[in-house]
């Protein structure tokens, strides 16, 4: 059984854009969520991040991406509140405990954890999508010329997940096959045997890997070029977005604080920022009208035959 | 040196000369000097038992090791004029095609069609050699309607055949496989020896070829080395290798040689034509290829043969007991290309204490009849009922999640299903340390833990593949531990390719031909009456029910029916 971040092929514009275009896109929004504080551009480009993966057929990929990213940002919340105690808006104070001392748990604090859980949120979701939408082995050839010489690192990047997707799989239907005597596997355990058994397993790819070729240097003219028309789009978008968010970013419209009091700026500049960021989530759109068009049968006349 | 002067045999494929290598921390080595050279165009047979240097030696020549595994290395590894240590895996991939024993941690791409073109594509062919290269290695696998596939969806036998086209897709000029048979169906084995006896005989490729199943392919090698401990044991003809293992390992010997030995008849054959016609000359006994009904054993002579009964299960009445009852099930998995019946109308019953091998092609349904069964997947239609089921799945070292056996299995619970399996000793030990053999029963102890009934066993005890990579000690030792489980009560329904196994562990086979039940009655009856799925001393007799080197022995001993 394939697991939600497993690469599925589809016809859609992000899975057929080159890998270095599809990827340059989705790293565009995390570059904004890493650029930015702003709750507003946050949350903008999360939706745009999931929109992306809904519009390319991911949602699955989007749906396990979000709940592992909410259980992070909670957590990050929690210690974030616990561990900081700037802020002026005390909510909660425990009194005296032992080793820690007084712990006061303010609005602040909580807000900006749940700032830095956004921007985890973001990543990991556009990983999920990336994961589900672009094909490792179009990533592995592209790396070739980048990192010929290490087949591991082009594993690590390309093949990691879907190995380590494949792994859990099987890991998950071995715990549910223990016997009721035998001791309980919980997921601290499963994520532990799980992370270590995919880098062995990633180093077995990585050796299949050089015993396929990987470091031969082949002749330019045999690299597989497969262009797509949504490169472009891609492309563009990636730039818009990056440039956007740098010169928003230089001109003052990340206008957040989160101590010693909550101040967030909502601009023009902050709200430009975040309806491009928002509008970027559109791209991998197909659109209708053109699938219609591609469904008509075309005669064509050759040598005297009509052909359908 | 020339590429012509290698093809003109000037270099030898491979040549190891004094070649001793130790794993990382590893208290012994694993090859102790060890000198071998393989002529071009050589097929050259690696035995030995399991953890004896096979693997070990076949990584060297394609330069994983040292290169992948570290450790220590001493003495020289040439593969068509290349050194093996200085080049390293990248290089040799020109010269060397390697296949290794699983086909998990072989497939690098997401699609099948992808993982076969990617040698080439590495190598730099064109497009139009590259959809050639991948057709015709594609028909000669017999994978061509897997080629749309995702890897993903593949199981472990046509992952097997994917792994092996990708090795051989760039024809290289040595072929190193270990163990490629050992997921593979009967039908896909044999047919894989004769496609490499062809790919040496037609284009002089050199193979080398690591094999506990050697029946499937004495015939088809000019020459067997034996390897014992890390070092080279016997390195001669197929013939004089069976007569030294008569004297120095009897394990490695094939079911028509010990057929031969236990009857006395010589000389001792290395495959089943050389078999039929000593017997022919000598004895008299081997049926005609039109088999005419004679005796079973233990019969009266002129008794009629009882046609082999279909679906014996099903004569159970509702009101028997029955530790697995499926009833008209049917079961879609989707494989990428859209949903598809895996299993369709399946009417199967299994009795407590029965011994049950269930067997079939890739892809006939067999692991996905028993992961229903273990409620891991849901029917579409019918009913499946196991009562008490504990599955060991093909991976068992999935299961093991902690440092120390008794913390994966603690309590009286746990203790109780050590026993079963023979491991109470154990309880202490790191599951890494233990060899493959008693991983795997630590496995199968983790599933029964909770299941056994007092000091009873579970009803149900299924096991899906367990003997790839298994040497016939470690075999004889799952025999012994599967009628133990059925002695004491529980059914026992191992899935495997494996015929001679079958024909050892089960006193039932039930044959699956793309998700339909085919067959289904005594083993000796099941296994005694086809091309395939038939055991070597079946094919050498070809006599009903005749499927053990024992029952042929004293057949034969007896003389003429």
């Amino acid at each position: 059984m394939r697991t939600a971040l497993a690469y599925i092929p589809r016809r859609g514009p992000l899975q057929s854009a080159r890998p270095g275009a599809a990827v340059a896109y989705l790293a565009a929004l995390v570059v904004v969520a890493f650029l930015y504080s702003n709750p507003l551009v946050l949350v903008a480009t999360g939706i745009a991040a999931c929109l992306a993966g809904r519009l390319a057929g991911a949602t699955k990929a989007v749906r396990a991406s979000l709940r592992l990213g909410l259980a992070l940002a909670f957590l990050i919340v929690v210690v974030e509140a616990v561990v900081v105690a700037g802020g002026q808006t005390v909510l909660l104070r425990s009194g005296d405990l032992p080793i820690v001392g007084e712990i006061d748990v303010t609005l602040e604090a909580i807000v900006a954890g749940a700032v830095i859980g956004l921007r985890a949120l973001v990543t990991i979701v556009a990983f999920g999508v990336y994961s589900a939408c672009v094909d490792p082995d179009r990533v592995t050839r592209a790396l070739r010329p980048l990192a010929a010489r290490s087949a591991l690192t082009a594993t690590l990047v390309a093949r990691l997940v879907p190995v380590t997707a494949a792994d859990a799989g099987r890991l998950r239907d071995a715990a549910q096959l223990r016997g009721p005597g035998a001791a309980p596997v919980g997921k601290g355990p499963l994520a532990r045997r799980l992370l270590a058994g995919s880098l062995d397993r990633a180093v077995d790819v990585a050796a299949t890997l050089e015993l396929r070729g990987y470091s031969l240097g082949a002749p330019r003219g045999a690299q597989r070029r497969e262009p797509s028309r949504y490169d472009a789009r891609f492309y563009a978008v990636a730039a818009v977005v990056s440039a956007v968010a740098i010169v928003g970013k230089a001109l003052g419209a990340d206008d957040f604080h989160a101590y010693p009091t909550i101040s967030l700026g909502l601009g023009p500049g902050t709200l430009a920022v975040t309806a491009v960021v928002l509008a970027s989530g559109l791209a991998p759109w197909r659109g209708r009208g053109r699938q219609g068009a591609r469904r008509r049968p075309v005669a064509r006349r050759e040598g005297g035959l009509a052909r359908v | 040196m020339s590429e012509l002067a290698i093809r003109r045999g000037a270099a030898p494929a491979l040549a190891v000369e004094g070649l001793s290598y130790s794993y990382p921390r590893a208290a012994a080595p694993a090859l102790a000097d060890v000198s071998l050279e393989v002529a071009p165009g050589e097929f050259v047979l690696l035995a030995g038992r399991s953890a004896s240097g096979k693997s070990t030696l076949l990584r060297a020549a394609c330069g994983l090791v040292p290169h992948f595994h570290g450790g220590e290395i001493e003495g020289r590894v040439t593969v068509a004029g290349m050194d093996a240590v200085e080049a390293g895996p990248g290089e040799l991939a020109t010269a060397v095609g390697y296949v290794a024993q699983d086909p998990e941690t072989q497939v690098v791409s997401t699609t099948v069609a992808a993982e076969i073109e990617l040698p080439l594509e590495m190598r730099g062919d064109g497009p139009g050699d590259r959809a050639r290269a991948v057709e015709e290695v594609a028909l000669a696998l017999a994978i061509p309607h897997l080629l749309g596939r995702a890897v993903d969806t593949l199981s472990g036998g046509e992952l097997q055949r994917v792994a092996l086209a990708a090795a051989l897709v760039t024809r290289p000029r040595l072929v190193l496989l270990d163990e490629p048979t050992s997921q593979l169906d009967p039908v896909s084995g044999d047919e894989l020896i004769w496609l490499l006896r062809r790919l040496n005989e037609e284009w002089g490729v050199a193979v080398v070829l690591a094999e506990h199943r050697l029946e499937r392919c004495l015939a088809a090698a000019d020459r067997v080395v034996a390897v014992a401990a890390g070092r080279i044991g016997f390195d001669g003809e197929p013939r004089e290798f069976l007569g030294w293992t008569r004297k120095v390992d009897p394990t490695l010997t094939t079911p028509a040689a010990r057929l031969f030995s236990l009857a006395g008849v010589e000389p001792l054959p290395v495959g089943v034509r050389d078999a039929r016609r000593t017997l022919e000359g000598q004895v008299g006994v081997v049926a005609e290829p039109s088999v005419t009904p004679v005796p079973h054993l233990g019969k009266a002579p002129g008794a009629e043969v009882r046609p082999p009964s279909r679906f014996p299960g099903l004569r159970k009445s509702r009101n028997d007991p029955v530790a697995l009852r499926a009833e008209g099930l049917w079961v879609e998995l989707d494989d990428g290309n859209g949903p598809r019946d895996v299993i369709r109308g399946v009417d199967l019953a299994v009795a407590p204490g029965e011994r049950v091998a269930l067997m079939g092609r890739n892809g006939a349904g067999k692991s996905t009849l028993l992961r229903v069964a273990a409620g891991l997947i849901d029917p579409v239609a019918g009913r499946v009922a196991a009562e008490r089921m504990a599955l060991l799945t093909q991976n068992p070292s999935d299961y093991l999640v902690r440092e120390r056996v008794g913390d994966e299995l603690p309590g009286e619970p746990g203790l109780a299903a050590l026993r079963a399996v023979g491991l109470e000793r154990a309880i202490d030990a790191d599951p890494r340390d233990l060899s493959g053999g008693e991983r795997q029963r630590l496995a199968l102890a983790i599933a029964l833990a909770g299941r056994l009934d007092g000091d009873g066993v579970p009803g149900l005890v299924a096991l899906d593949e367990p003997t790839r990579g298994m040497d016939r000690g470690r075999k004889d030792d799952l025999v012994a531990l599967a009628e133990r489980l059925a002695d004491q009560g529980a059914a026992v329904l191992i899935t495997t390719h494996d015929v001679e196994f079958a024909a050892e562990f089960a006193e039932r086979v039930v044959l699956l031909g793309d998700g339909v039940v085919i067959a289904d009655g005594p083993s000796a009856e099941i296994l005694s009456g086809g091309w395939y799925f038939a055991t070597e001393v079946a094919r050498v007799l070809d006599l009903p029910g005749v499927v053990t080197p024992e029952h042929g022995a004293a057949l034969l001993a007896g003389g003429p029916a």
